[in-house]
């Protein structure tokens, strides 16, 4: 599978992948975006599997990403990895269409149990 | 039919609560410990006690607004600010860390510690982006929930601190707005 990281910090979306593999989803191919936009153009570019993003960042916000990737007709499955993990921010997320949010902090656990079924 | 004073209504709109109302030191220690292991390492501990922080200290911070507004602001030596950089890092962190790795990094565990710090707060509140450098000064004294903790021998304080001055108290007589940009004549 091809996953997409969009986290405007470099150190969180290390931390990412690094969880990912400590998740047991080893060999992926990982490409990273660092803010909505990016990311937005890069499901354009690269056509990922699957998008994890952060939801506050520059230039474009993970739910504008989302919201505007819905519009233009792209379905690719995208979950938050987010500091914002209030019951408010859950509900606008499932809205949004996205399938999953894991809230930091989080641990391999965490990510098992959002990604499971997800990733192949 | 209950008729209202209107500078009565005016005061309760604008009554916030402080800090203590809404949270205590425990939480946000419990809140710090678990950005801790999940950040820097399972095996990190944060240990509640207060030590001198050094002359040359650096602030991360992020604002939260809402029916309380204020900033969660972690403060620790510079040094320190680097080692939790490269345990943040881990494998990936550079020979020589450079300021804008150390922001990244100190930024983002502000970031993780302030969005639970929302999270338990009651009512829908913003988050801002995280911000490095000089911390913004305590605006009133009240309106704070500090704790020192001690990480690798190092201190840490964590502050949850209001954005606004203390309310004044209500005021009997009416009060004339000042026209901070007015030119006097």
């Amino acid at each position: 599978m091809k996953i997409l990281i969009a986290d405007d910090s470099r150190v969180m979306r290390q931390i990412v992948i690094r969880t990912l593999r400590q998740a047991g989803y080893d060999g992926h191919d990982i490409v990273e975006a660092e803010d909505g936009r990016d990311a937005y153009d890069k499901v354009q570019s690269e056509q990922p599997d699957l998008v994890l993003s952060d939801w506050n960042m520059p230039n474009m916000t993970g739910i504008e990403c989302l919201q505007a990737l819905r519009s233009s007709g792209s379905t690719v499955p995208f979950g938050f990895v987010t500091s914002e993990g209030s019951e408010e921010m859950r509900g606008r997320a499932a809205d949004a269409g996205a399938l999953f949010l894991i809230a930091k902090p989080f641990n391999e656990e965490t990510f098992t149990e959002a990604l499971d079924g997800v990733i192949a | 039919m209950t008729t209202f004073d209107t500078a009565e209504r005016r005061r309760t709109v604008e009554a916030r609560p402080v800090i203590a109302e809404l949270i205590d030191a425990a939480t946000v220690q419990a809140i710090a410990e678990e950005a801790w292991i999940s950040l820097v390492g399972e095996e990190e501990v944060l240990v509640p006690l207060p030590g001198e922080l050094p002359a040359d200290v650096l602030s991360s911070w992020v604002d939260v607004v809402g029916p309380w507004t204020g900033s969660v602001v972690l403060t620790t030596g510079r040094r320190t600010a680097e080692e939790l950089t490269r345990a943040l890092l881990r494998d990936s962190a550079p020979a020589e860390l450079e300021e804008e790795d150390v922001a990244d990094a100190f930024g983002e565990i502000a970031n993780v510690v302030g969005g639970s710090v929302k999270a338990a707060l009651p009512g829908q509140s913003a988050l801002s982006l995280p911000s490095v450098g000089t911390g913004p000064d305590v605006r009133n004294a009240a309106d704070v929930c500090r704790i020192d903790l001690l990480w690798r021998g190092e201190p840490v304080a964590i502050s949850v601190q209001g954005a606004l001055p203390a309310l004044p108290a209500p005021r009997t007589t009416p009060v004339h707005p000042t026209y901070e940009n007015e030119v006097p004549l």
